[in-house]
């Protein structure tokens, strides 16, 4: 069965009316900007084929899941141990509005994560039956690079398909990093944090991005006893200052504690839990070592660079802003491009590569005004320059505008 | 009627500009005279001119000068008054006015009864309805009563109570006076650091430039009314057995069944509270359905959110009798039949502006026949010295809105930048449970006054309620005009739904598209961000007639992009 070729939405290639290809496009990588390009894609009319690793909430070079780290790893399990977290301080304020609770509630860590599985399991069902009612095939296995116009897929049996594609589309992601100290298989990262069979009790998070500022917040919403260790003055690098020291203050507030100015030297096994050496030799000893220092683009079993596409010095892929490569044929969003590392921009790139490529609209990411959040207990959220890059490139006056207010709800809960 | 008065020389001290007792008589000086303050009869007087200076002069009186030849005095006289402004009230339209007219260099003085929970003819407070008997309140009831819906849910994501948790009223109730208290205070110290003077007393207009409090009188060049509005209990037998909000919100204990007559803001805020804090709740409502006035979605959607939560709805059914029973409880006869058993039954049919012994009839003041007070588009009533804003207007009766009218009118008056006060694209909320957000024409207000329109709706569980497996959802609408793209209104019912509307307000409010919609990026993840979203119009509607129904764009969980 042949489906209708398409024409590129550029204009200055010829249309190769007289090849045929066995997809029109063929994606790598069913997360959040797979799954957006490969059903838009085909809701313009092309032949869409994606590959998938087989799925499990941890992670691994041949691990992943139908959904990606969004759905599976990432922003929805968060985002419901954040609201388990977030109701450990709730029920604390209820006894100002006149409730009576016992002195001590209990939490049942296991049951919570139990049900963080079944959620992301159920999503990712979802995310299959999205994906076939769009006409999109689905094949799970590894993906990789073998010519401008050809991928081939290694199934979990081992066997090999090869396709061809007129377009090939990489959307493979990043995954979490561990630092290359001594001990560090001891520690863990974000996507065992999410699956965690006991509930730690001591918690120490090292990182100062949103990942290790999430999970502090957390495990200390949940009652456990929390360090977060990073290398600069204050978390959240990037973002306002005056907002990062706020956020700072606010995870003070509720019992993190913080060690700014920190360099991490080695993890040692004890029979206490793990010790945890800083770079001047203090030792802290936690039930759990999480690394959140960062994640890698997943892009070094994909052959890169025998097909000639660039990628920089941390293997992000490098791409115009049409999201192509270096390779006419190739494209790439999401994650793997490390724009703008966000599930809403990788579904903009998503839709944006769908328009351009099949539906005859050339269509650029508009990475301007981006809002975001960072669900710290309490959260973040920003749009626009900081007060920092607004100094910089504004030409002019600015007037600041702020308010630091105690919520009604605090007023009479205290 | 301009009186003449003797006036002593000023003093500049703090204590002169704050004492009541500047019944002096005032005498025409000429040395302070206004040779330097003459103005032209028609515009009104401003201060603005020399605010720094005047601002110095705050502890002294001022004087203003008008050549007026209203009611009968010599055209060319000038004038002197205690205060340029007298504010009869001090809620939030007009604490905002006083204080902003006295920022603008105005002498001005404000007059309110003295504090109580429960409102009449002889107690209020500084603050208002909002901060003593309205918003403020009923927010903090709403959030007490709110966490029994938290205990449940949080349930279901690992959290074990021993026992179920027991709400203590009192508690809640004492806690609640202790903040109003707090917040009425700070209402006195605003007024005071903004050199208005605050008195105490029942104000009474007796001419269009004079106030009598409590007997001793007062002049002034304008008068402004914001003396608000208070719940209004319908004339049926038994009437004395039944509360208003008022009394609501101090009750010696927590009724353990009540009925609620009545399906405005106020009785779905109140089902709420008491359903949450565990009272047995009947509503009863006049009409077939609640929130009259409301895109018509909405209302279907809280009411059935409502009585999934357990409250009971008794729809076109009306009260014509309470009975006090031998058992101390109360029987309710309705349109319908009768419903015991009730410890408690409140009236939330309505409120009726403040204006009964105020003296307007007599000096002409011109009244609506509920008993608001007519006002122009300046706030200005029929009498041209004698202003009027917030509820005792009945234009829209929110608290923001009051503060829009106040602040525009202390503009007008003082800073002789003439202002409006802007109605459109409004938002509001109410704080039901689940809680409605709202900006903008209801879909019925969108067909009647555009005629093509398109509609996007989204109904779904939201990514909480999957795990505690309680039957919460949200509702959201965007109503777009078809011929411009703009958004015409917006709609949400679900958690979050007021603080959510706030920020999209402004988008309304600038006229934005839905393209402008659809080009902002979400926030990830969120309810919020189903609102920029909305690919596929659920109907569009042309002609102002039955609409094409498209398929419903509605995802099955909150995650799924």
């Amino acid at each position: 069965m042949s489906r209708k070729m398409l024409i590129d939405g550029e204009g200055n290639q010829t249309t190769e009316e007289q090849s045929h290809y066995d997809f029109d496009l063929f994606v790598i990588g069913a997360g959040s900007g797979g799954v957006r390009a490969a059903r838009f894609s085909a809701s313009y009319g092309a032949k869409v084929g994606i590959c998938e690793l087989p799925f499990h909430p941890i992670s691994s070079e041949v691990i992943g899941g139908v959904g990606g780290t969004c759905v599976i790893r990432g922003c929805v399990p968060k985002k419901i141990l954040v609201y388990g977290a977030t109701f450990g301080g709730d029920l604390e304020d209820a006894r100002n509005f006149g409730w009576d609770l016992n002195e001590k509630i209990e939490f049942n860590w296991k049951k919570l994560v139990h049900k963080k599985t079944e959620e992301i399991s159920r999503l990712n069902g979802i995310y299959k039956r999205m994906l076939a009612n769009a006409g999109v095939k689905l094949f799970e296995g590894e993906g990789k690079i073998v010519g401008s116009n050809h991928i081939e897929v290694t199934q979990l049996d081992g066997t090999k398909l090869s396709y061809s594609a007129k377009h090939i589309l990489i959307a493979t992601g990043s995954r979490a990093q561990r630092p290359p100290i001594p001990g560090q298989e001891l520690g863990i990262t974000s996507d065992e944090a999410l699956s965690l069979e006991e509930f730690p009790k001591r918690a120490i998070v090292l990182g100062a991005g949103y990942i290790a500022v999430e999970f502090a917040s957390i495990w200390r919403g949940m009652g456990a006893t929390v360090d977060l260790f990073f290398r600069k003055e204050l978390p959240l690098r990037g973002f306002d200052d005056e907002m990062r020291n706020v956020v700072a203050r606010n995870l003070e507030a509720r019992g993190i504690n913080l060690h700014p100015k920190t360099n991490f030297s080695k993890l040692i096994k004890t029979d206490d839990g793990i010790k945890f050496i800083t770079e001047h030799g203090e030792e802290f000893v936690a039930d759990v070592v999480l690394f959140a220092t960062g994640r890698a683009p997943n892009s070094k079993r994909l052959n890169l660079s025998a097909v000639g596409v660039e990628t920089d010095e941390i293997g992000a892929i490098r791409v115009d802003e049409y999201s192509r490569t270096s390779v006419p044929s190739i494209w790439a969003i999401g994650d793997v491009t490390n724009r703008i590392n966000l599930t809403p921009v990788a579904l903009m790139e998503g839709t944006c590569f769908a328009k351009t490529v099949f539906g005859g609209q050339p269509s650029k990411p508009d990475y301007s005004h981006v809002p975001c959040a960072v669900f710290s207990i309490p959260p973040l959220s920003v749009v626009g320059l900081s007060e920092e890059h607004a100094i910089e490139q504004v030409n002019g006056e600015l007037l600041i505008f702020t308010s630091t207010f105690n919520p009604m709800k605090n007023t009479i809960s205290g | 009627m301009a009186t003449s008065i003797s006036f002593t020389t000023p003093k500049l001290t703090s204590s002169f500009s704050s004492s009541p007792i500047l019944l002096q008589t005032l005498l025409f000086s000429r040395k302070l005279s206004a040779s330097s303050l003459h103005f032209p009869a028609s515009s009104p007087q401003t201060l603005g001119s020399g605010t720094h200076s005047l601002g110095r002069l705050r502890g002294l009186r001022c004087f203003t000068v008008r050549a007026e030849s209203e009611n009968g005095v010599e055209p060319y006289a000038p004038r002197h008054y205690d205060f340029d402004l007298f504010t009869i009230g001090a809620g939030s339209g007009g604490v905002r006015a006083s204080r902003f007219a006295a920022n603008f260099g105005a002498t001005v003085a404000v007059c309110e009864l003295p504090f109580s929970t429960i409102s009449s003819d002889s107690s209020g407070g500084v603050g208002g309805t909002c901060v003593l008997r309205g918003c403020v309140p009923k927010k903090l009831l709403v959030y007490s009563s709110k966490y029994s819906h938290d205990f449940e849910e949080s349930m279901g994501f690992g959290w074990k109570y021993d026992s179920e948790p027991k709400h203590d009223w009192s508690t809640l109730i004492a806690n609640k006076n202790a903040e109003l208290h707090r917040l009425t205070g700070i209402y006195k110290n605003i007024l005071k650091n903004s050199g208005v003077t605050l008195l105490e007393g029942r104000g009474k207009i007796i001419d269009p430039h004079t106030v009598d409090v409590d007997g001793k009188r007062y002049s002034a060049k304008h008068i402004l009314i914001s003396v608000g509005g208070r719940p209004f209990i319908p004339e049926i037998p038994g009437r004395e057995y039944a509360i208003d909000s008022d009394a609501a919100l101090d009750l010696p204990s927590k009724p353990e069944k009540i009925a609620i007559i009545g399906g405005g803001y106020i009785a779905l805020e109140f089902a709420g509270i008491f359903n949450g804090l565990k009272s047995e709740v009947h509503v009863f409502i006049r009409q077939k359905k609640v929130l009259r006035g409301f895109d018509e979605e909405v209302r279907d959607f809280v009411a059935e959110q409502m009585s999934l939560g357990g409250i009971e709805f008794h729809t076109e059914e009306s009260p014509q009798a309470i009975h006090k029973l031998p058992d101390g409880l109360l029987s309710l006869r309705t349109t319908k039949g009768t419903v015991d058993g009730f410890s408690h039954v409140m009236f939330a049919t309505g409120r009726q502006p403040n204006t009964k012994n105020l003296g307007l009839d007599s000096v002409g003041v011109k009244m609506s026949k509920n008993g608001a007070i007519e006002v122009d588009e300046f706030s200005q009533t029929s009498v041209p010295s004698i202003w009027a804003v917030g509820d005792v207007t009945d234009r829209v009766n929110l608290t923001p809105v009051a503060l829009m009218e106040g602040g525009a009118l202390a503009k007008t008056l003082f800073l002789n930048e003439p202002t409006k006060p802007d109605y459109g694209a409004i938002p509001s909320a109410v704080f039901s449970q689940p809680p409605i957000g709202q900006v903008g024409l209801t879909e019925e207000q969108a067909i009647q006054q555009y005629s093509d329109v398109d509609i996007f709706t989204a109904n779904f569980r939201p990514l909480k309620a999957t795990l505690s497996g309680l039957p919460d959802r949200i509702f959201m609408k965007l109503i777009v005009c078809a011929k411009t793209n703009k958004v015409l209104g917006l709609h949400m019912c679900g958690e979050d739904s007021p603080e959510i509307m706030q920020g999209f307000a402004v988008a309304i409010k600038a006229g934005l598209t839905k393209a402008d919609f659809d080009s902002t990026v979400g926030i990830h993840p969120t309810a919020a961000e189903e609102l920029v979203t909305m690919r596929t119009p659920t109907r569009k509607i042309r002609n102002g007639s039955s609409p094409e129904v498209c398929w419903e764009s509605r995802a099955p969980s909150k995650s799924v992009s």
